[in-house]
């Protein structure tokens, strides 16, 4: 298919899907108990100030006339104001996310850079010690919550051992956040250990099947040698469905970010989303779950574009 | 290869010597000895076959003798390749000798191939294992094989990706990636068993003009009796893991010695061809298409088929018509499916016409992507066609209800090829014919269910304790016998199977396609038979219908048109069938490139542009630009044609 029908359709298709997550939130936040107006004027206020409040923010008109109102302001790029901290959620989102950013594409590099090689090293050495040995960690990381782990590398690392700081690197720029690279540490460990575990595991699978695939055998009789086989052909070849998942596990990494910038107190989207959730700050919310949406989308359209440039059958539709 | 070849090859050492070879596989369920006690030999530009049924160890046997039997295999004995004993030496040694010395090629060229990684780097990939070649070198010379395999315009098809390549031109590349470096020996396992018959025979005189090119030994294996005919120069036979017989080509497929030999070539269907001046000359029946006045049946049909087409344009049909439609089971009238929208739309039937009468076989035979799969679908009412009709048991499918439609099915059974695939794997034998009856006869009480079971399964001969069995664990004879079972559990007038028997090997293929004969004869369906296998149609079906791109070519009488055929593509489809009798194959082979050495513009080699279902095209390759064209051809039965005739 011609690449760019096929880039069109795709930035249609993530529309599409925005817009139908930005209505599915909005009913979910509509129908919490309590509502906004509760968690903002505290407990002791009167049912008149609640009123009054509700009414102030439109929050006393029907729901879809309510969607439409935000639709409407979503086109003009504006995504409201906070109730808690009186800024424009959209100036929030500007400062929050490069730093969630840096902190998730920090730990999927990592994590892959460590994946990728642990699986295919499991795989050529199936039903070994090692292989048992990373089985069995993977398992553990991915089963140990990111809380619990977090807590573990500050007590081990920061405590015991003063290697790092038990604090991300604090600050509102981007500059102030690299100039303190040992502060990453932890937080980008953290959030790796799960991708390690999970894409060693995609990884393992998906060399084991192309190891036994046919021209992995070609590759052997034409006098190839098992490092170059695994070098040219079967890492090209694990790869693709790799890459499909990433995209996929987008959302996982943004909601490991939630638990990592709480514990190390790291001011990104995650502690954002945190602080306006227990404060039903329905703006910040609707904007933090817009944003992960759009980084969703935008894996899974990325992860698909490198597939195509990876897997040249994919663009001929025949894959 | 000549007399004298032959006589010089007699004294060469052996490139390959194989003593007391044995394979154990080691499973859960204990040892299991694959291969014991063989012992063989391949001397410089002969060619060995090593033949035999599904698990007789034939293929295991060549992956030992390149050493790359599987991690639960171990080998015993001797297997000396030059100076090297594969059972014996490392892996740094193997991969040293292997693309060198000795290389292989496989079955299945779809699979056969890094599908991520362009054909020319491929090759250049072998070149460079064994040779200190650059990049830029190595490169030039892939482009080089390329050529000598006959893919047209190589220096552009070098950067094509495995999928761009069609099946036939597939195999070319890993043939290619074979030659790649001139081995000694060249191990060919069923190098040709997933191709259409045309491409098969173009890659059998490829392989057999780079082997007698470079006095490459060759061992093939094969389980097709017609390919060892017109390939091999001596046969050995396996049965269960040992070599029952070993001889020249001409003294096994002619007068076997030993009984397994014996019985197992009586099992292979044979093509009955023309005798020779028997034929209506080729040239004196070019002109006559489709039209062809050997065939009456032929032409009877062509005319009920055109005066339906007229009669569909007018909106009325003739009384004439009707009560033909009405006598048989099936009947299509110029059905055309289309895949697809707009440009990217593929025809897969275009204007078919056919019918199958009550009680009678037809044969739909074709090449893959002919479109005899689809029409069996169409028949079936499981592909609705873009346009004509169908007509079932005298019904337009089109024109009745949903219901009525399932009750007009019921009257149809099925059996497919993949005996695995077509079974659920979760369901007794018994579940599985029962479950049509689930279905259509609902008030059958269960008793009455289990006895209808029983007595399917005594038809098709299989023991009545089979039913509690679960499709695993029987061999693959015998889920297809369970398939008919269940195909025939409804008492249907029309049977459809699509490749029934080419998974199986042929002695179970006999056997299966003798008890559908039986019943036939007992209860009198009909049977709509899609096969590759000219020879199987030939002795199986009353008329063939022979379908190319989606279109009928013929159809007839099958003894009037697999003997006689009317049209060029018939013709050759039946030309390239190997017929397991080696002095006859010869002459074939001969008379086969002869004629498309005719058939090409003078000064033009034939190139592997076995693209599509059609004829081979003449490539645009110019002359000299292949090792076919050289003096000192080997003149003797190759019809002087080059290694890519």
């Amino acid at each position: 298919m011609n690449t760019y029908l096929y880039l069109a359709r795709r930035v249609l298709q993530a529309l599409a899907v925005i817009l139908i997550v930005t209505v599915a939130t909005f009913c979910l936040l509509h129908a919490l108990p309590g509502g906004p107006a509760r968690g903002i004027l505290g407990p002791q206020a009167t049912p008149e100030q609640i009123a009054q409040f509700n009414h102030a923010q439109h929050l006393d008109q029907p729901l879809p006339v309510q969607y439409g109102a935000y639709l409407g302001r979503l086109l003009h790029g504006d995504l409201g104001s906070s109730y808690t901290l009186n800024e424009p959620v959209s100036q929030l989102i500007v400062q929050r996310l490069p730093k969630t950013l840096v902190l998730t594409v920090l730990s999927a590099l990592v994590g892959l850079l460590l994946a990728v090689p642990l699986g295919m090293w499991q795989a050529v050495r199936r039903n070994k010690p090692v292989d048992y040995v990373i089985t069995t960690l993977s398992f553990v990381a991915y089963s140990t919550p990111v809380y619990f782990l977090g807590l573990i590398l500050v007590l081990v690392f920061s405590h015991i051992l003063p290697w790092f700081p038990a604090q991300a690197p604090q600050g509102d720029s981007l500059a102030q956040v690299f100039a303190d690279p040992a502060g990453l540490v932890l937080p980008v460990v953290a959030g790796a250990a799960s991708v390690v575990a999970v894409f060693s595991r995609y990884m393992r699978a998906a060399t084991l099947e192309n190891l036994s695939e046919d021209y992995v055998r070609t590759a052997r009789a034409g006098g190839s040698r098992r490092g170059a086989i695994l070098r040219r052909h079967v890492f090209r070849n694990s790869l693709t469905p790799v890459v499909a998942m990433l995209g996929y596990y987008v959302p996982v990494l943004f909601g490991g970010a939630l638990v990592v910038e709480q514990l190390f107190n790291y001011p990104g989207m995650g502690l954002l989303f945190w602080s306006a959730a227990q404060s039903s700050d329905y703006p910040v919310l609707l904007g933090c779950v817009l944003v992960i949406a759009v980084a969703t989308v935008v894996g899974t359209l990325l992860a698909d574009i490198v597939q195509r440039i990876i897997d040249p059958r994919v663009k001929e539709g025949r894959a | 290869m000549t007399a004298a070849e032959r006589s010089t090859a007699a004294v060469a050492d052996p490139i390959l010597d194989l003593d007391d070879l044995g394979v154990v596989f080691s499973s859960e369920t204990g040892d299991v000895h694959a291969v014991r006690g063989v012992s063989l030999h391949v001397r410089p530009g002969e060619t060995l076959a090593l033949v035999g049924e599904s698990g007789s160890g034939k293929s295991t046997v060549a992956l030992a003798a390149i050493g790359l039997l599987p991690g639960n295999a171990r080998a015993t004995g001797r297997a000396r390749l030059g100076a090297t004993d594969v059972v014996a030496a490392g892996e740094n040694d193997l991969a040293r000798l292997r693309g060198r010395t000795v290389s292989m090629v496989f079955q299945e060229p779809a699979t056969a191939l890094d599908p991520l990684t362009r054909i020319g780097d491929q090759i250049a990939e072998v070149i460079r294992n064994h040779r200190p070649l650059s990049a830029r070198e190595a490169a030039q010379a892939a482009i080089e094989l390329l050529r000598r395999v006959g893919i047209p315009d190589p220096g552009r098809r070098a950067s094509a990706f495995p999928f761009e390549l069609s099946g036939g031109q597939r195999q070319r590349v890993v043939i290619a990636m074979a030659i790649a470096n001139d081995p000694t020996l060249l191990i060919a396992d069923e190098p040709t068993t997933a191709l259409d018959v045309t491409v098969q025979a173009e890659i059998l005189d490829l392989l057999r003009g780079l082997a007698a090119e470079t006095g490459t030994g060759v061992l093939l294996v094969t389980h097709n009796m017609g390919v060892v005919a017109d390939f091999a120069d001596r046969v050995a036979v396996m049965l269960q893991g040992e070599i029952v017989e070993t001889g020249p080509v001409e003294d096994i497929l002619l007068r076997p010695s030993h009984d397994y030999t014996k019985r197992l070539l009586a099992a292979v269907p044979r093509l009955a061809v023309a005798e020779p001046g028997e034929a209506p000359r080729p040239s004196a029946e070019a002109d006559a298409g489709t039209e062809s006045a050997t065939s009456g049946a032929l032409a009877k049909f062509a005319e009920a088929g055109g005066s339906a087409e007229s009669a569909d344009s007018g909106g009325s049909a003739t009384s004439g018509q009707s009560a033909e439609s009405a006598e048989s089971v099936v009947d299509l009238r110029a059905v055309t499916v289309a895949f697809g929208r707009g440009r990217g739309a593929v025809r897969a039937l275009d204007d078919v016409s056919l019918s199958v009468r009550p009680g009678e076989t037809v044969g739909l035979v074709g090449e893959s992507g002919s479109g005899k799969s689809t029409a069996a679908r169409v028949a079936l009412g499981l592909v609705r066609p873009t346009s004509g009709t169908v007509t079932l048991f005298g019904s337009d499918l089109r024109r009745v209800s949903v219901r009525a439609r399932r009750s007009l099915r019921s009257g149809v059974g099925v059996v497919l090829q993949d005996p695995v695939a077509s079974l659920d794997a979760r369901m007794s034998v018994g579940e599985c014919i029962a479950e049509p009856l689930r279905v259509h006869r609902r008030r059958m009480s269960s008793k009455e269910r289990q006895a209808r079971v029983a007595d399917i399964l005594d038809r098709v001969r299989l023991p009545r304790g089979f039913a509690r069995r679960t499709p695993r664990e029987l061999s693959g004879g015998q889920r297809q016998r369970v398939s008919l079972a269940r195909a025939l559990v409804l008492d249907p007038r029309l049977l459809v199977a699509d490749e029934p028997t080419s998974a199986l090997d042929v002695s179970v293929q006999e056997a299966v396609l003798q008890v559908i004969t039986e019943l036939q004869d007992d209860l009198g369906f009909a049977c709509l038979f899609v096969s590759h296998d000219l020879a199987v149609v030939q002795n199986f079906a009353e008329r063939v219908v022979v379908m190319r791109a989606g279109r009928i070519e013929e159809q007839g009488a099958t003894e009037v048109t697999l003997l006689h055929p009317g049209t060029d593509y018939t013709r050759r489809l039946l030309a390239a069938v190997p017929v397991p009798d080696p002095v006859v194959q010869r002459r074939r082979r001969a008379e086969r490139q002869a004629e498309a050495a005719q058939a090409r513009p003078p000064g033009t080699a034939p190139a592997g542009n076995d693209g599509g279902p059609g004829p081979e095209t003449p490539g645009g390759t110019v002359p000299g630009d292949g090792p076919g064209d050289g003096p000192d051809r080997d003149g003797s039965n190759t019809g002087g044609s080059g290694v890519n005739a």
